[in-house]
């Protein structure tokens, strides 16, 4: 034994060999998880339960942060507060206004797409919600926002700010949820984009201020400026949503498919307040729908018992 | 004295610690350049107390980091136990350096563990980490005397306490 006066025991069975082998084996335990976690997500379920574990410690970590900026706006002067008051209600006051005119387009949309005989489009809620203060691995490219399943949260919500589209959720907790960003590598959006229609699909770089098109043919109608909208063939974001703006598109020699770059629209690195983009308007449609189909046996049975 | 596996309040204590430190919120210019807090409290619990010397406890610490920083399942596991394990390797030379020679070995490891990290973010695709992210360890390095000094304390209050 090379222990020093046998001041500390050896850890148990550590002699060297023993002690690589186990490095090995804790090496390719760790190895074989990060490839799970990596291809296909199999290990989704350990961290949907060992949410309820790690949330409350996240909480703890955040209230002392969350309690000091809202001291910082409670120390703000009244001065200040009153003019950001104003410049709000001046704002608010002319977003008003253009409701308005959007309400009559409404409307004339509605009795547009009756007269066509469309499918109404999917009416949608919004959510308000605050990124917490807590860092996450920088390069994960996913946030913590402080609503979860208590506020009915559910996987696969869109999120926005108010600029455009910034990701979705990935993982719910009770009172705290994971957003997944559109710019990480595993992420891929059904996009259109507004000035031709075409529909392809915007996936994640892995940098914060970047998003991909791939798959593009040669000819493709695309131009710098271009903006992406989300296309709703997901079924997951309504359609419509900005996302990004065509920065380069890129026709290289010798290979089969044009690429392009885009900027996403929304602030990825900067939003603070997002919106939850909550199905539950299309959930009650749906409910809607299946009371006007239940009555039926209702009256069959009726029908048939006497 | 301790036995030396036994989990002490302040073992538990400056992990939390340790842990809190790494969520907490940072600018995003300097964000990067977060020293490896867990790493340098699972360090001198090695090295000075003797405690944390089993790999599996490396192991279990690293994975519980994965799940609360969101990073992938493992990445954390494998960069603590390759630590746990060279500093195990070298703990009886590292015991008896003079503090600034401790810090530059320390130092060292983390060095080593940024490659091992970068090597999974290389894998993973990921975008490559900006110039400051290859700060940390030198920030642990200045870091390194003033935890040491802070825990020492800590423990010998608690032995005093125990006694």
């Amino acid at each position: 034994m090379n222990f020093p006066a046998g001041t500390w025991s050896p850890v148990p069975g550590g002699n060297q060999a023993a002690r690589t082998a186990r490095l090995m084996a804790y090496g390719l335990l760790a190895t074989i998880l990060m490839v799970l976690d990596y291809r296909g997500g199999y290990v989704s379920d350990i961290r949907g339960r060992t949410a309820v574990l790690v949330e409350p410690l996240l909480l703890a970590v955040e209230a002392p942060f969350g309690f000091g900026r809202r001291l910082g706006e409670e120390l703000r002067s009244r001065h200040e507060l009153q003019d950001r008051i104003a410049l709000i209600e001046q704002q608010l006051r002319s977003r008003e206004a253009a409701l308005m005119m959007l309400e009559e387009f409404e409307s004339e949309n509605a009795e547009l797409r009756r007269l066509l005989e469309a499918s109404r489009r999917v009416e949608v809620a919004f959510r308000a919600a605050e990124l917490m203060s807590i860092d996450l691995n920088p390069y994960s490219h996913r946030v913590l926002i402080n609503r979860g399943r208590r506020d009915g949260l559910e996987e696969g919500q869109p999120v926005i700010d108010a600029d455009g589209v910034i990701g979705q959720v990935a993982q719910v907790a009770r009172n705290s949820a994971h957003v997944i960003l559109i710019s990480d590598p595993d992420h891929a959006l059904p996009v259109r984009v507004r000035r031709t229609d075409l529909r392809t699909v915007a996936y994640g770089t892995g940098q914060i201020n970047s998003l991909r098109l791939t798959d593009l043919p040669m000819n493709v109608d695309l131009e710098p400026g271009d903006v992406l909208i989300t296309s709703g063939l997901g079924g997951l974001f309504p359609p419509g949503l900005p996302v990004a703006e065509v920065q380069t598109v890129s026709r290289r020699a010798g290979e089969p498919f044009a690429r392009a770059d885009a900027r996403p629209i929304g602030r990825l690195d900067r939003a603070r307040h997002v919106l939850v983009v909550a199905t539950d308007a299309a959930g009650e449609g749906e409910t809607e729908a299946r009371q006007e189909v239940e009555p039926e046996p209702i009256a069959d049975e009726a029908g048939a018992t006497p | 004295m301790s036995r030396p596996n036994s989990i002490s309040k302040s073992m538990l204590l400056s992990l939390f610690v340790a842990v809190a430190l790494t969520l907490m919120p940072l600018p995003d210019e300097i964000s990067p350049a977060r020293p490896y807090w867990v790493a340098l409290v699972l360090i001198y619990w090695n090295l000075e107390a003797g405690r944390l010397r089993h790999l599996g406890q490396a192991f279990a610490l690293g994975l519980a980091l994965d799940l609360l920083t969101g990073t992938l399942l493992g990445q954390h596991a494998l960069s603590l136990i390759v630590i746990s394990y060279l500093t195990e390797r070298f703990r009886n030379r590292l015991r008896f350096f003079p503090p600034w020679q401790q810090a530059a070995a320390v130092m060292a490891l983390l060095f080593n563990d940024r490659i091992v990290q970068l090597w999974v973010t290389g894998l993973t695709g990921d975008a490559w980490p900006p110039w400051s992210w290859w700060l940390a360890p030198l920030i642990g390095l200045i870091l390194w005397p003033w935890v040491f000094l802070l825990l020492d304390r800590l423990r010998q209050s608690e032995r005093l306490q125990r006694s």
